[in-house]
């Protein structure tokens, strides 16, 4: 993953795009893990906001694959289908982990 | 003016990212950003600081986006400001609401913020370039210098437009006018105005708003809008406590929908084909005297046959003295019901003898438009 051309993508320097970044990995955990406590109590709706405001804010700044796996997990909410729910959970803890190493660079 | 300072953008969002992310590249070309987490706040923001655009997020718990929307667009002090939505949902209904409560665009989240920042500058270059068409318009309005005579329109020259009209002038230099305006093959306009005062500049000014008119009743322009742009214009021109009051219709004969907007003018009637005839009470500020105005609208499915007044004030005061406003329009009411059978064209003045029979002195201009569908 290339941070500085992620941000130039999206017309900003290198560090005004890991500012940004850093503040994406605050909410996304935030995210995530609200996603994770409606999932504990099947609330579907709940999953589905949490997922819906990760798709939004990955997918500004680029991280696509995430982006795509939140969709993943809305649509599924939305069907008040949980049943993949805490592998895409998984997998999405895994691509902010990736992200974080390349901040730490 | 705009130019004076830098423009200002509103953000709305309760994510801080995205918050963060619009508030970067918005800045980083030149805007000033305020920003605001939540619609109550976003509302206070947009009263105090007047941006010149807003960004607003649906999505957000409480006070969702159509309701900040709807709040900015009731107030005079914000109703102005062009607002562009954020939204991760793109179905049709969405976007078309959106559009219907005053939005002018949408960015699809996730957005890019190139995509961002090309929208806000389309956006804020046609509120300006609105602007200072006004401002042209006030120009060569006030370059006129002597008022030519221009023709008022009739039945017979537009028979389309389904309408008969009563027109008593006092003098010269009377305050009352009409007009209609073929806006489409189905769509005609109808105004009837009142300028306070009677005086030679009344006349030119009387002038004035017909041209006016014209300019600002194109098809893409909604009544309230139309009747702001004139608004806007006469603001600038208007003598220092000189005012017009009017009443504005759009009648779409095809759709059926008719849209009356009233600006401190008496009521309209309408009289259904198949019902009572009932005055259409308003609250409406008038024009020339605010920069910021509040329109009263009245939106109307109506059928054929239906019918609609539009009148002076001078009608309902002057034909007994000292009537108040309750009793003369009873009266209006009355000889709006008696003139049913009546052809339209024939129906204003039928309306006028009947009211002004036992007056012999006239203490102010009459008009009185007839419309049916």
């Amino acid at each position: 993953m290339d941070l500085r051309m992620l941000g130039s993508n999206l017309g900003l320097e290198e560090e005004e795009f890991v500012e940004l970044v850093e503040l994406f990995i605050t909410t996304a955990k935030n995210d995530i893990n609200n996603l994770n406590e409606a999932f504990l109590k099947r609330d579907a709706e709940k999953v589905a906001e949490s997922a819906h405001s990760l798709k939004g804010s990955s997918g500004n700044l680029g991280f696509t694959e995430l982006s795509k796996i939140s969709n993943i997990a809305e649509e599924k909410a939305g069907e008040e289908d949980l049943e993949l729910i805490d592998e895409l959970i998984e997998s999405m803890r895994k691509h902010i982990a990736e992200i974080e190493a390349c901040l730490g660079k | 003016m705009i130019e004076d300072k830098r423009l200002l953008i509103l953000v709305v969002d309760d994510n801080p990212l995205n918050l963060k992310l619009l508030e970067t590249t918005l800045s980083k070309d030149g805007y000033q950003v305020v920003s605001a987490d939540n619609g109550p706040d976003a509302r206070k923001i947009a009263v105090d600081e007047k941006p010149d655009l807003i960004l607003l997020d649906i999505k957000m718990p409480k006070e969702d986006g159509f309701k900040v929307i709807k709040k900015l667009k009731e107030s005079s002090a914000t109703s102005t400001i062009p607002v562009i939505f954020l939204t991760g949902v793109s179905d049709i209904d969405t976007k078309l609401f959106g559009f219907e409560l005053g939005a002018v665009d949408y960015i699809t989240k996730p957005f890019h913020p190139r995509e961002v920042l090309a929208r806000a500058s389309l956006h804020l270059k046609l509120s300006i370039a609105t602007n200072s068409l006004i401002a042209s318009q006030a120009q060569k309005l006030r370059q006129i210098t002597e008022a030519q005579t221009s023709m008022l329109t009739t039945p017979a020259m537009q028979p389309q437009a389904k309408f008969g009209v009563y027109f008593l002038a006092l003098n010269e230099a009377g305050g009352d006018f009409y007009d209609v305006l073929p806006i489409s093959e189905d769509i005609f306009g109808y105004f009837v105005g009142d300028f306070s005062g009677h005086d030679i500049k009344t006349s030119y000014l009387t002038l004035s708003v017909k041209a006016l008119l014209k300019q600002n009743s194109a098809l893409v322009y909604q009544a309230h809008e139309s009747m702001k742009m004139i608004n806007d214009v006469l603001v600038e021109i208007l003598p220092e406590g000189k005012y017009l009051t009017a009443c504005y219709a759009r009648l779409n004969r095809k759709t059926n929908q008719m849209t009356i907007i009233n600006a401190g003018h008496p009521p309209a009637i309408f009289v259904p084909s198949d019902g009572k005839a009932v005055t259409i009470e308003m609250k409406g500020d008038i024009l020339g005297i605010f920069k910021e105005i509040y329109f009263g609208q009245f939106n109307i499915e109506v059928k054929s046959g239906d019918r609609f007044y539009f009148y002076s004030d001078g009608l309902i005061e002057s034909f007994q003295e000292k009537v108040t406003w309750p009793i003369g329009s009873d009266e209006l009411i009355a000889a709006c019901e008696d003139v049913r059978y009546v052809p339209v064209q024939d129906a204003p003045e039928k309306i006028a003898n009947m009211l002004l029979k036992n007056n012999s002195k006239m203490k102010d201009d009459i008009v009185i438009l007839g419309i049916e569908v």
